[in-house]
């Protein structure tokens, strides 16, 4: 089911850069809709205004739920958790919500086909009061969602709050957040001896090794076969790999060489130097070319696998997977910048309120939004990594309590097409189905056909000639 | 007012005709062709006129598109990938002469008596109606270390620690994956074989055989004449078909390990590099390899098999000493 909300979540960022480009191209559609939008918010504010002047709707951090205990409303969530919708965790924590809250009823809708209708229903209106945010254009949120709070107050009490903030306003709240590790299994970890979980590339090969020498687990499983699950070592190439939070959207389109060694164990040339060592020295799966993705979960969980290296929402599908789910461990990437090791961390989907909802709906929405955040406990359930500062974190974040962690920084103004434009033009597709290039670093490393510099240097060839297509300048 | 009268005279003259029986063909023929032509044109020609523009296009799937003449042509020419993939071709070109074999051999067979016949037909056609997608799952697990067919080898005797790998190796991967094809192809080629087997006359066997001529005799002699149209028909679907292979390499191997067919290649740079131009340009170029290919074809049945496309005994003599006497001339310059 986790797996399902990733690709709907990429789906709903390949959908924000569609839009994105729309915009630019200008459409005859998308600017009426615009502006017909805005001329449907103006009128609303000019007629509504008088009559709601009454009720004031705080921000979010003004709010404070013990002052709202009487509030009387009806509002709608629309949202894409249909597995939770179904085995009653919505209604549940409805109900906890209602003993603080009685007077407010809400009325959930849980939509299949999140990423796609829930655009839909955005343009037709009359959708609700509280939806997740699908891929709009974010100078186009004002349109449609309620400003929560400026960014610095939010940010001050919330993580990963800078996905839906535009000129300095949130207009949403991540639900969860998903951090970027290794799993890995702890009773393989302990049988092969190791007590202290690697930090860098090369302690991590040396444990690899040391698992292939102690016991019969594989000690790195790719997973090679399903092509997306090569793909998703990309994540890692910015803050992880350099500490650098601007890197991947900001600095990386920029670079001359990004895969250039800087020497000391850290940067993509060493993330992708673990997997060409593992492969080289048959520390990866003996026959890569069957692998398959439902059988490995199962494998992993009994600990016929060593780590496997996917985000942390494949942790619980891991657990899940069969009969020992204390077995199954995650830590952070074993790469260390300075002392410090990073884990990049981002949030799911993202509360927002409609903005053209009563005040008293608004206001009612807010305090269940808030109270969803701070007191439902919902994203601890599901494993996410806290987005309340200072919350608590699931045991499996443990291995994190030392780590700094990041959220990439958003794209400069002006240049958020770049990444992706450079990921066409080099045909290299960092975290967007660039598979194949990661699939070769296996095929060369066990054939020997490439050694990993040749192949690197082929990427940073592919990357400077497009940035010479494309015009792009280069600063670092 | 006698020009109207004239006007009125010839209208009346059209409408007559329409109610004619020569109008009423027209009318009829033209109303039925209509819808048919339509959706001919809608949905094939179309969409091919449309990629042919897009292929001179720099272009996404959404946002702008610039006018780049024959740049993308000249990449796919220089690119090392496109023409590297088309290679791989061979492979499958390789497989479809095995799987022709095969079909006309098991063909021969089962179009005479045979007992069961129709069993082995029906059990050797059904991979045809198998769904290509579940064939490459079939055979991902099928080709899997220690699987069903090392199982299955090592029934016979085989040692799993001599067998290869059959899809991490490079050097026989392709072969895995042609033999797919072939396992799922032959049937359907050999059904088609058979049909065209059962209209030979049967009274030209008895003959043969009263004049002593042997089974291959017979088969060289009397089948393979009387079915060559429906060969070349086979072997000119079988070499495009191998030239634009994509279901087994994409589904079982995703195109990696160097099994990446030029469909495959096409595939990626469409949709995962979204470099649409480019990928409408490789079609364009791929439909050009393949009319050349079927040409060649043509050509080769022509004047290579001397009792080629046409009937008529005059004729193939005359080919056939045109092409000695070009032969004899050959050697004569060597």
């Amino acid at each position: 089911m986790k797996k399902k909300n990733v690709w709907a979540l990429l789906m709903a960022a390949v959908m924000t850069l569609s839009l994105a480009a729309c915009g630019l191209t200008n459409t005859p559609a998308s600017k009426t809709s615009k502006a017909e939008v805005q001329a449907s918010t103006s009128k609303e504010e000019s007629t509504g205004g008088a009559d709601t002047a009454d009720i004031k709707v705080p921000s979010y951090t003004e709010l404070n739920l013990d002052d709202y205990k009487d509030v009387t409303a009806s509002i709608k969530f629309i949202h894409h958790k249909t597995d939770r919708a179904a085995d009653g965790t919505m209604d549940n924590m409805v109900a906890e919500f209602n003993k603080e809250f009685p007077g407010i009823t809400v009325s959930m809708e849980a939509i299949t086909d999140y990423a796609e209708d829930s655009l839909l229903r955005l343009n037709a209106g009359n959708w609700g009061d509280i939806m997740f945010i699908p891929a709009v254009d974010k100078s186009e949120l004002k349109n449609y969602f309620m400003p929560l709070d400026s960014y610095e107050n939010l940010s001050g009490v919330l993580n990963f709050v800078d996905a839906w903030q535009f000129d300095n306003i949130c207009y949403g709240i991540p639900y969860m957040a998903n951090a970027q590790g290794v799993l890995y299994n702890k009773a393989v970890f302990k049988a092969a001896g190791i007590d202290n979980l690697p930090t860098t590339p090369t302690e991590f090969l040396a444990d690899l090794a040391l698992i292939k020498e102690k016991t019969n687990a594989i000690p790195l499983y790719t997973n090679y076969a399903a092509g997306w699950t090569m793909g998703a070592w990309d994540a890692y190439i910015g803050s992880v790999s350099n500490g650098d939070d601007t890197f991947m959207n900001q600095k990386f389109v920029h670079t001359a060489a990004p895969f250039a060694d800087p020497g000391d164990d850290t940067g993509a040339y060493n993330l992708y130097r673990i997997l060409y060592e593992a492969s080289q020295n048959n520390l990866i799966e003996d026959d890569y070319t069957t692998t398959d993705w439902e059988g490995s979960k199962g494998m992993l969980n009994r600990g016929e696998i060593g780590t496997m290296v996917l985000g942390s929402w494949a942790y619980a599908q891991m657990q899940e997977a069969d009969s020992h789910p204390e077995d199954v461990g995650y830590m952070p990437f074993p790469i260390t910048v300075n002392g410090t090791q990073y884990a990049l961390a981002g949030g799911d989907y993202n509360y927002a309120i409609n903005v053209k909802s009563s005040d008293e709906n608004k206001l009612a929405s807010l305090i269940f939004v808030k109270w969803m955040t701070e007191k439902s406990g919902w994203c601890y359930n599901e494993g996410g990594y806290t987005v309340v500062k200072g919350g608590k974190n699931p045991d499996m974040y443990s291995a994190f309590d030392g780590c700094s962690v990041l959220s990439d920084q958003p794209a400069l103004a002006g240049e958020e097409t770049l990444l992706n434009d450079m990921n066409n033009e080099s045909e290299l597709s960092f975290n967007a189905g660039g598979n194949a290039k990661v699939q070769r670093i296996i095929e060369s490393a066990v054939t020997g056909s490439e050694t990993l510099d040749d192949i690197l240097l082929d990427w940073t060839k592919a990357w400077n000639a497009a940035q010479k297509e494309l015009g792009i300048e280069v600063k670092y | 007012m006698q020009a109207k009268a004239k006007a009125i005279k010839k209208k009346r003259t059209f409408s007559q005709w329409l109610k004619s029986r020569d109008g009423q063909k027209v009318l009829i023929i033209t109303a039925f062709m209509v819808i048919p032509l339509l959706l001919l044109f809608v949905f094939t020609y179309l969409p091919f006129g449309k990629m042919f523009s897009f292929s001179f296009y720099d272009m996404k799937y959404v946002g702008q598109r610039k006018f780049v003449g024959l740049k993308n042509y000249v990449k796919v020419f220089t690119r090392d990938d496109c023409f590297k993939a088309l290679g791989l071709s061979l492979y499958y070109m390789l497989g479809a002469v095995i799987q022709l074999g095969i079909a006309l051999y098991f063909a021969t067979i089962l179009s005479f008596k045979t007992r069961g016949g129709s069993v082995f037909k029906g059990l050797m056609f059904f991979p045809y109606l198998i769904n290509g997608i579940a064939i490459g799952f079939i055979f991902k697990f099928f080709y899997t270390r220690g699987f069903v067919f090392d199982t299955v080898l090592h029934w016979f005797g085989f040692n799993l620690e001599n067998l290869p790998y059959w899809l991490k190796d490079q050097r026989i991967n392709n072969f895995s994956l042609v033999g797919t094809s072939v396992w799922r192809y032959f049937g359907q080629n050999m059904v088609l074989f058979i049909g065209a087997i059962m209209s030979v006359d049967s009274e030209l066997y008895e003959a043969a055989m009263l004049d002593g001529a042997g089974k291959f005799q017979q088969f060289k002699y009397i089948i393979l004449p009387s079915i060559k149209t429906i060969i070349l028909l086979n072997v000119i679907l079988s070499i495009s078909g191998s030239l634009s292979a994509f279901e087994p390499p994409y589904v079982i191997t995703s195109g990696a390990n160097g099994t990446g067919t030029y469909f495959v290649v096409m595939h990626e740079i469409a949709h995962t590099q979204q470099k649409v131009g480019l990928a409408s340009a490789m079609a364009i170029v791929l439909l050009i390899i393949i009319f050349i290919a079927t040409i060649i074809q043509r050509l080769l049945f022509k004047y290579v098999f001397v009792s080629g496309e046409d009937d008529n005994p005059k004729d193939a003599i005359r080919r056939e000493r045109r092409l000695n006497r070009y032969l004899k001339h050959k050697a004569h310059r060597r």
